[in-house]
């Protein structure tokens, strides 16, 4: 079975090779449609370790892998848009009232209501950063290293082929079971990639 | 005819322009609740307003400024309604299809107030200070430069003509997009469509207009020698969200007391909604900062004067109050997306938007006779019951007609709505 640590990485889409170092079957499907199809039937069949690429998002494939509603990168927001707040604050009365306080107009050295533009500027712009920092975490990107590249027809993911990729650290993973439900499927080509370089069909 | 004028008598007129179009409604659009609901509202606004009529007596002052508080919170949550109409209906909305009677039977709401409104002209000597003669005459110790220079725009007569206009303008536009849309509901002709998007394309900067001016000559004239040039979109902000959350809470009775439009509105179109009281919340907060920060650096005591006013003594607390619950709490409340797909905090969210709103235009209103802040009985009664006599108008309106406008071309893609 799968450890907690593993069950994590792989809900960010990284999998764990087993000890033989295998990765995972990649089955190639012909259509769009084919590959929902096997992806809802893989994990109505129990498997959680599995991954889909295509060339384009295709409608309704969160719902078919289970995925749910991105909630985490509301919390990576919030958090950008807390600390921008924060850090504007502290900014404004640090560089005028502390360091370099000069008498404008006789108005105070630090003051909130024009600070207000920049806490806003910065909670807006740390929200963003935020926003962009968690997607890419949640993601588990980037990522330069990937033992699918060792597939050769595994770069038709990024131009005009469908791939299902069932991880060895599943635990219901067995490479002729799975092979053989991915065969049902409708699977058009089946190999078998490992972590040392290899992919054999 | 279903669709026919309704001549029988103007209070009729005034209430609803169109005769009864409810044969026509398709069953699920139809107003299957008790007909005579709307006298509730409409009776405990009566019965109100006649207990105000006792204040006006004790204290003529009090009354009239706690009557344009809340006559100003009816009137720009009407203008807001028909802002938010017109931008759905340029931009082609589809979403706001399923609410778009709603909001229509909100917006027929001009000829009401401007009868409504005719007990501020008996106050205009206590309202506004520029009507008084002496102000004018040089040779009374009274004598005022700056409104005697201001004379030429704030006089009685223009002034009349100006807010005749704008009702004009109003009640022209309200009755083009309420009565095109019923007609709809009998005749789907395209035409109607047409002319409905036509109708708002040459509404909108007339309606901008006669708004910005319209939140001059009510409300910033009440102090006549205070000038901002942002406050006519304060008034526009503050209203747009005041109608987004009555079109939400009467969306919710609708569905949660009389059962109706089930599976036509759905978390879909809360969520929209929400995003659209979100939204308000941020750009009410983003305009009356803009206003107050400007003011603060420049720091002249013409311009100053006002916000002295509304810092000092009791109404400092009015001004806490509103930033917090008129803009941070709303705001974070409203920030993630499960409240927003809620029923519950979108019903309890609406009730508290459309008191905040009331809550706005008193701290903008009663602080020019009142030093203390707080609220005086009259605030309150005279709010609760102009708005009494409005929503029993509201409803009366709401349960003559379909629901829905039935023939409209993107209630399909209303119908079928998804935001993810």
């Amino acid at each position: 079975m799968p450890t907690l640590i593993q069950n994590l990485k792989a809900r960010l889409g990284i999998f764990e090779s087993d000890a033989d170092q295998v990765y995972g079957l990649l089955a190639e499907f012909p259509d769009p449609g084919a590959l929902l199809h096997a992806a809802e039937a893989v994990r109505e069949d129990g498997y959680r370790h599995f991954d889909t690429h295509s060339p384009f998002p295709i409608h309704g494939m969160d719902e078919a892998m289970g995925l749910g509603n991105a909630v985490g990168v509301g919390f990576f927001t919030f958090g950008g848009g807390v600390t921008g707040f924060a850090a504007a604050y502290l900014l404004q009365w640090w560089t005028a009232a502390v360091d370099y306080p000069i008498n404008i107009s006789g108005k105070p050295f630090f003051a909130v209501e024009p600070s207000v533009p920049i806490m806003f500027e910065l909670t807006v712009l740390f929200a963003a950063f935020g926003a962009v920092a968690g997607m890419l975490a949640l993601n588990g990107l980037p990522r330069p290293y990937n033992p699918l590249f060792y597939s050769d027809r595994f770069r038709g993911a990024s131009d005009d082929r469908f791939f299902l990729h069932v991880a060895a650290s599943d635990g219901q993973f067995d490479v002729e079971d799975t092979a053989a439900l991915l065969q049902r499927l409708g699977a058009r080509h089946i190999e078998l990639v490992k972590d040392d370089g290899s992919a054999d069909v | 005819m279903a669709d026919e004028i309704n001549r029988s008598s103007f209070l009729k007129w005034l209430v609803d322009p169109i005769e009864s179009t409810n044969d026509v409604a398709k069953r699920a659009y139809r107003f299957v609740g008790n007909r005579r609901v709307w006298l509730v509202p409409l009776a405990l606004g009566i019965a109100l307003l006649t207990v105000s009529a006792l204040g006006l007596v004790q204290s003529p002052e009090d009354f009239f400024f706690a009557y344009l508080a809340g006559w100003s919170f009816l009137l720009t949550t009407a203008l807001g309604g028909l802002f938010f109409l017109i931008f759905n209906h340029i931009t082609r909305a589809s979403w706001s299809v399923v609410v778009n009677r709603i909001n229509e039977t909100l917006v027929w709401a001009f000829p009401l107030l401007l009868v409504l409104g005719v007990p501020l002209l008996f106050g205009m000597h206590d309202l506004y200070h520029w009507t008084h003669e002496a102000l004018y005459d040089p040779s009374s110790p009274q004598y005022d430069e700056v409104l005697a220079g201001k004379r030429a725009y704030l006089n009685v007569p223009f002034w009349s003509v100006r807010i005749i206009v704008y009702f004009a303008a109003w009640t022209l536009l309200s009755y083009r997009l309420y009565t095109f849309s019923l007609r709809q509901d009998v005749d789907p002709d395209p035409e109607l469509q047409k002319k409905l998007r036509s109708t708002s394309a040459w509404g909108l900067p007339l309606l901008a207009v006669t708004t910005a001016f319209a939140s001059y000559d009510i409300l910033m004239s009440t102090d006549p020698h205070w000038f901002s040039t942002i406050f006519g979109v304060y008034f526009f902000a503050g209203g747009t969200l005041c109608a987004v959350a009555v079109i939400s809470l009467v969306t919710l009775l609708l569905q949660r007391t009389g059962g109706l439009l089930q599976n036509v509105v759905t978390p879909e179109h809360y969520h929209d909604l929400g995003k659209y009281l979100f939204g308000f919340v941020i750009f009410w907060a983003y305009i009356a900062f803009s206003q107050y920060m400007l003011y603060w650096y420049g720091g002249i005591p013409e311009e100053t004067v006002w916000f002295q006013h509304r810092l000092r003594g009791g109404w400092a607390w009015h001004s806490a109050v509103l930033v917090l619950f008129h803009f941070l709490v709303p705001f974070l409340i409203l920030l993630p997306q499960i409240t927003k797909r809620s029923t519950v905090v979108m019903s309890i969210m609406s009730v508290w938007i459309i008191g905040m709103h009331w809550f706005d235009l008193h701290w903008i209103v009663l602080p020019v006779i009142r030093d203390g802040g707080g609220f005086h009985w009259l605030d309150i009664t005279c709010w609760l019951g102009l708005t009494g006599i409005f929503a029993g108008a509201l409803m009366y309106r709401l349960g003559r007609h379909p629901l829905v406008p039935q023939n409209h071309p993107y209630l399909g893609e209303s119908l079928q709505f998804e935001n993810m």
